[in-house]
């Protein structure tokens, strides 16, 4: 049977969602206005200026653990047993549910956490003015780092949107515990690969070459490593959100 | 309207909870899904709104699987569970952002049925008892006006006055598009309210007959004649189910009907098949 995707319903279910997390997205967002604020200050006192690369250091420091908390809180409704069954009965198809989630747990978050953290570095820069005599240096988001780090917490969400749809108990720990075993298994497998490739130059022959090995493994970024990567902890793990959310039963 | 072919169902490690359920819905009747704890009615109503997932066989609603969960499908199905959570908004806002999902929801139905219920709009649902969240539930179902409401244990944490104003509500809701299953293990709360009714006992459907078929083949009553008792409830007054003959059509008790289906199951449904009526409503 195939079912018509509707934009309507996932504006609708978007829209549910921010009413229904209205509180712990005000919760969120009050949060990080008080972290970035004091990192902000505390940074000046020491040099009296906010780099852009400072400011993008706090921003990713609070950005991207804020991101991943609010998607476990996004999927309580889904994961819980005395709510999921209203959740999954509604008429929404399984693609709108995702693509809604995703829309308000990357976009919406992105957006609204973005220009809540710029008016609040620009108002601490005006405190850092007031009470150091800070260097007057306007935070801007239109760069690459900015950029980057938007770019990491779209390919890491998708692993914590699959966490929280997977566990139901102690979803961020065992997303933590499974992430980091899978970076351990990829690590292995690139030293394995790593050991593959280059055995005939004879890389184990000597002394110390094995962890020189493990570190090159780990460091291992070559085209095929990125998108290999890539594809695994970005658009891979919506796939597999996907099928986790048509497969749910309660 | 909706259909289960063979229905096959069990939880992982566990007996079968349903063997070979066969069952067709039809629009314009109010079906009462009894049976004992934990003899699997939650999970059929749960198959029947997709769920969960059976694990033979199919369960089909306008001919499309329900497993699909499809939004064309969904539309016309709602669910009241018997264990729920609502959000912590008021009743407003949970129709607010629920009631655009159903495209032939009523909010003038809805704010009718929250009148009746002695309930207001602007109450926070996080501040009401279990049996209010019930109501407004219950409200928000009827509402949605979907062809096909299904309630599990919906009497469950009503009060004795909430119940027999559920009774009223319900049976001013009904009409002959629309087709209610109400599952339950408290028989007398759907007394004067089903049309219908739906036997579950050791995974199977026992008994699967309309009230009419019923009342043309059974008596209930005091019996005169120890001799043509089918079943009787010695210790209530000594209320039995006899096969009718030439007696006046009875009220059907259905409480005696269910246990009496318990115990005497073949006799009572040959009874009612050799009737002759045979047409299943």
């Amino acid at each position: 049977m195939v079912q018509r995707f509707d934009f309507n319903r996932v504006r609708q279910f978007v829209k549910r969602d921010l009413i229904l997390l209205r509180g712990t997205f005000s919760t969120g967002i009050f949060v990080a206005i008080i972290l970035v604020f004091l990192f902000c200050l505390f940074n000046m006192m020491w040099d009296k200026q906010l780099g852009l690369e400072e400011f993008y250091g706090i921003f990713a420091l609070v950005y991207l653990p804020l991101g991943l908390l609010f998607t476990f809180s996004l999927f309580r409704e889904f994961g819980n047993p005395k709510t999921n069954a209203l959740y999954l009965a509604l008429p929404v198809s399984s693609l709108e549910r995702l693509v809604a989630k995703w829309l308000v747990s990357t976009l919406v978050y992105t957006i609204v956490f973005s220009v809540v953290a710029l008016l609040i570095a620009i108002l601490a820069l005006i405190f850092g003015i007031v009470l150091f005599g800070a260097d007057f240096n306007v935070p801007t988001l239109f760069s690459t780092s900015y950029i980057n780090i938007v770019a990491i917490y779209l390919f890491v969400q998708p692993v914590f949107m699959v966490g929280a749809m997977s566990f139901s108990k102690n979803k961020i720990g065992k997303t933590l515990l499974s992430l980091g075993i899978a970076l351990l298994c990829f690590l292995l497998l690139n030293f394995l690969l790593y050991a593959m490739f280059n055995h005939s130059l004879g890389v184990f022959a000597e002394d110390g070459l094995g962890s020189v090995a493990f570190g090159k493994a780990s460091t291992q970024f070559s085209i095929f490593g990125q998108w290999f990567y890539g594809l695994i902890f970005g658009p891979l793990m919506l796939v597999v959100a996907y099928f986790k959310m048509v497969e749910k039963e309660v | 309207m909706l259909t289960a072919n063979n229905l096959y169902f069990n939880y992982p490690t566990s007996r079968p909870v349903l063997k070979a359920i066969n069952l067709e819905l039809k629009p314009g009747n109010i079906y009462g899904l009894f049976g004992k704890n934990g003899e699997g009615k939650s999970t059929l109503i749960k198959i029947m709104t997709g769920l969960l997932f059976p694990k033979a066989g199919n369960c089909t609603f306008k001919g499309k699987p329900t497993q699909k969960r499809g939004p064309e499908l969904l539309q016309d199905i709602f669910l009241i569970p018997e264990e729920f959570e609502l959000p912590s908004v008021s009743i407003k806002a949970f129709e607010y952002i629920n009631s655009v999902f159903y495209p032939s929801f009523s909010k003038e139905q809805f704010y009718g049925l929250l009148e009746e219920f002695q309930l207001q709009p602007r109450q926070l649902i996080s501040t009401l008892s279990f049996g209010q969240k019930k109501k407004v539930l219950i409200a928000f179902g009827i509402a949605t006006n979907t062809q096909l409401l299904l309630m599990d244990e919906p009497t469950n944490g009503l009060d004795i006055p909430s119940k027999s104003q559920f009774r009223k509500v319900m049976a001013s809701s009904v009409d002959e598009g629309k087709c209610i299953v109400v599952s339950t293990h408290q028989v007398r709360d759907l007394h004067s309210l089903i049309n219908h009714v739906m036997i579950l006992n050791n995974a199977q459907v026992i008994f699967d007959h309309s009230l009419d078929q019923v009342t043309q083949a059974l008596w209930f009553g005091r019996a005169s004649n120890q001799e043509e008792v089918i079943y009787s409830e010695g210790a209530f007054g000594g209320k039995s189910l006899l096969q009718r003959t030439d007696q006046d059509e009875s009220e059907v008790d259905l409480e005696l009907l269910f246990n009496g289906v318990l115990h005497e199951t073949q006799k009572i449904n040959q009874l009612i098949d050799k009737k002759g009526h045979g047409s299943k409503v």
